[in-house]
């Protein structure tokens, strides 16, 4: 990718958002708000933050505290579960301690996605209090939103207990307003990325979503709007083959693919992960009754954990087509089984629609940088 | 006009001179620790081999593992890239192609000498030519003594260990239990095939098939490649040097 020099100001919010918001979890804490932990876009915001708590996202994409993690948990399992549980254990390790908001955590709330995590939740409930949430592993079974409905309303009874507030309907409404409103403003940015020479780049807009469950959506919706308005009156150059990620989520911390990819002169310009469209994509109907609006959303999320999943193929073959992409890159971390092995159906379907795939598995040590970087390098010359 | 491709190997380093299009010298040196001082040495050596002088010298081009320490290349090339150039060139009748280097293995799809899709195996020396040379020094023999002596082999040794390090010691219990020496070097070599085949029929075989990268040389995987894949291989005269033509004919 060609890099034209200019500046947006407004990504440097996202940047250094990090101390800002520490400060800002523990008033919330002197002032009595309960603090919640989450490691999954299964689990609703609009539930935690209607009950009047704040939430931080608790998923590690740091290789420093795995090697913590490790005395724990076996070494062939996927990089974020240990990266993740390494920071909870390892507090007081002056390596580890830049994530502090783990120690201020009330309450993590959970979901029943992987097995690797599922088992790492039973040990992270020694150190936080951990609730799991059960999901319908067939989601579009006719009695999956019905039982997620239920699942919901047990959360609902947890959080209302933990925080002593009620959820109320219209606090609910409240919340599915705001935070329809962040997934339009993402909407209204991706849209931008679709045109010949986007004005913002993947690596740029990673981290920007890497920041979305982590700071507070009030705050994180105020710097989109900045950051929105930024993109409009900035031209910029950004050139290259037309890349699209997609796969494994890329926690805060993990950007080592997507910066060789436009190192090496790719563009990124979209990313079909949890970091990416999956966080954002649908809406929350407004007009349908809250509960129920919120488990048709969120269960609507493709994630590689469901069966079946034809949906997550036919996203990516969707957007595929809308930002006018060249070439996939598969992102898998080490040991994700659903991701991995939904790679090969994946591929199948991108090569009946002519669409180049290069398959990245990787995990967050350096090790293998070069040779990424020579797979990548092939890629993009075999697509110019 | 006269172009220069360097492939800077984990292994080898290659150099190959090409005037007016024509092949009109290369040099084949071992990279031991300095990518960059091999690259130099493989410059001046591939020079000296063909009586041309510095000077005459247009573009030069590096790819391989260590491209990017060859700092007086005009440009760099991927490895992938440039051997479906080279190989395009020496044999064009080839859609399909097998490298088989010290540091990995990839499989590449051409056509016209283009990629149109590539596969290269992951991160760890498994499938490569290094599992060969370990796995050969547990044996206490030459690569090249490997690769006879598996051909005369009946009852291939089932070598289960994918891991270079494992299959080091599988070998040496295979000794012990006074496999003949013949079967443990077919064995080894049906490992790599194994992984390898692997490769080529998720990306599809097209024929023609060649193979090169220096295990290439070795007629016992030569042999074994052509039973696993049942299809006959082709070799070019030299397979080392496929990359570094490619790089010198895509300046
Ligand atoms: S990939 Fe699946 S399990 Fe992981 S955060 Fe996304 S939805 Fe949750
Ligand atoms: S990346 Fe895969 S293995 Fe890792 S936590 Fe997410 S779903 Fe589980």
């Amino acid at each position: 990718m060609v890099e034209d020099g200019i500046f947006l100001k407004s990504l440097d919010l996202f940047k250094e958002a990090f101390p800002g918001r520490i400060n800002q979890i523990l008033k919330s804490k002197e002032e009595g708000k309960k603090i919640i932990g989450t490691l999954c876009l299964y689990v609703p915001d609009e539930l935690i933050y209607a009950c009047g708590a704040d939430r931080v996202i608790l998923c590690g994409g740091r290789s420093a505290t795995i090697a913590a993690a490790e005395e724990y948990l076996p070494r062939n399992l996927c990089p974020l579960i240990k990266s993740s549980f390494g920071s909870v254990i390892d507090q007081k390790c002056s390596k580890t301690k830049s994530c502090p908001h783990f120690g201020l955590v009330d309450l993590i709330v959970a979901e029943a996605t992987c097995d690797g995590k599922k088992k790492m939740y039973e040990l992270m409930d020694k150190y936080i209090p951990t609730y799991v949430m059960d999901l319908p592993q067939k989601p579009e079974n006719q009695n999956a939103q019905e039982y997620y409905i239920k699942e919901l309303e047990s959360l609902k009874d947890v959080l209302e207990k933990l925080t002593g507030n009620k959820i109320t309907d219209a606090q609910l409404r409240n919340e599915i307003k705001s935070a329809n409103e962040t997934r339009k403003l993402l909407h209204a940015i991706y849209e931008l990325r679709k045109i010949d020479s986007p004005p913002i780049r993947g690596t740029e807009m990673l981290k920007v979503l890497q920041q979305m469950h982590f700071l507070s959506p009030g705050e994180f919706r105020k710097n989109l709007v900045l950051l929105l308005d930024e993109l409009k009156l900035k031209k910029r150059e950004n050139s290259g083959p037309r890349i699209m990620i997609s796969g494994c989520p890329m926690a805060a911390g993990n950007m080592k693919v997507p910066e060789i990819i436009e190192n090496r002169g790719g563009l990124i310009v979209a990313e079909e992960s949890c970091t990416g469209t999956r966080a954002f994509w649908d809406l929350v109907d407004e007009k349908k009754e809250p509960m129920k609006a919120i488990a048709e959303r969120y269960l609507k999320i493709p994630c590689a954990c469901m069966y079946p999943n034809e949906r997550r193929i036919n996203q990516i073959l969707k957007l595929a087509g809308d930002f006018n992409v060249d070439g996939v890159v598969y992102y898998t971390l080490q040991f994700c089984h659903g991701y991995n092995v939904e790679k090969y159906r994946v591929g199948e379907a991108l090569k009946k629609s002519g669409i180049p795939l290069l398959s990245i598995e990787t995990d967050y040590s350096g090790a293998d940088t070069e040779q990424i970087k020579t797979r990548v390098d092939a890629f993009l010359e075999m697509l110019e | 006009m006269i172009s220069i491709g360097i492939d800077a190997g984990a292994a080898t380093t290659k150099a190959v001179v090409l005037r007016d299009n024509e092949i009109a010298g290369y040099t084949i040196i071992p990279t031991g620790f300095d990518f960059r001082k091999a690259g130099e040495k493989a410059f001046e050596e591939v020079l000296s081999n063909c009586g041309i002088s510095e000077s005459k010298v247009g573009t030069i081009l590096a790819t391989g593992y260590g491209r990017n320490s060859i700092g007086f290349a005009d440009k760099t090339i991927s490895e992938i890239t440039a051997h479906a150039r080279g190989v395009g060139y020496l044999i064009p009748a080839a859609h399909t192609i097998i490298d088989i280097g010290g540091q990995d293995s990839k499989v590449i799809s051409t056509e016209n000498g283009k990629v149109v899709d590539f596969l290269m195996n992951d991160r760890c020396a498994a499938g490569t030519g290094k599992f060969l040379e370990y796995t050969a020094k547990a044996l206490e023999i030459s690569l090249d003594e490997l690769g006879t002596l598996a051909l005369v082999s009946k009852n291939p040794a089932n070598i289960s260990s994918m891991c270079t390090v494992f299959a080091e010691s599988e070998v040496i219990s295979l000794r012990a239990q006074k496999t003949k020496k013949e079967d443990i070097a077919a064995g080894l070599i049906e490992s790599i095939i194994l992984r390898t085949t692997a490769m080529v029929k998720k990306l599809g075989i097209k024929p023609e098939v060649a193979f090169v990268g220096g295990v290439a040389k070795n007629p016992g995987v030569v042999k074994a490649f052509e039973k696993a894949l049942d299809i006959a291989v082709l070799l070019p005269e030299e397979p080392q040097i496929t990359g570094a033509l490619g790089a010198a004919l895509l300046v």
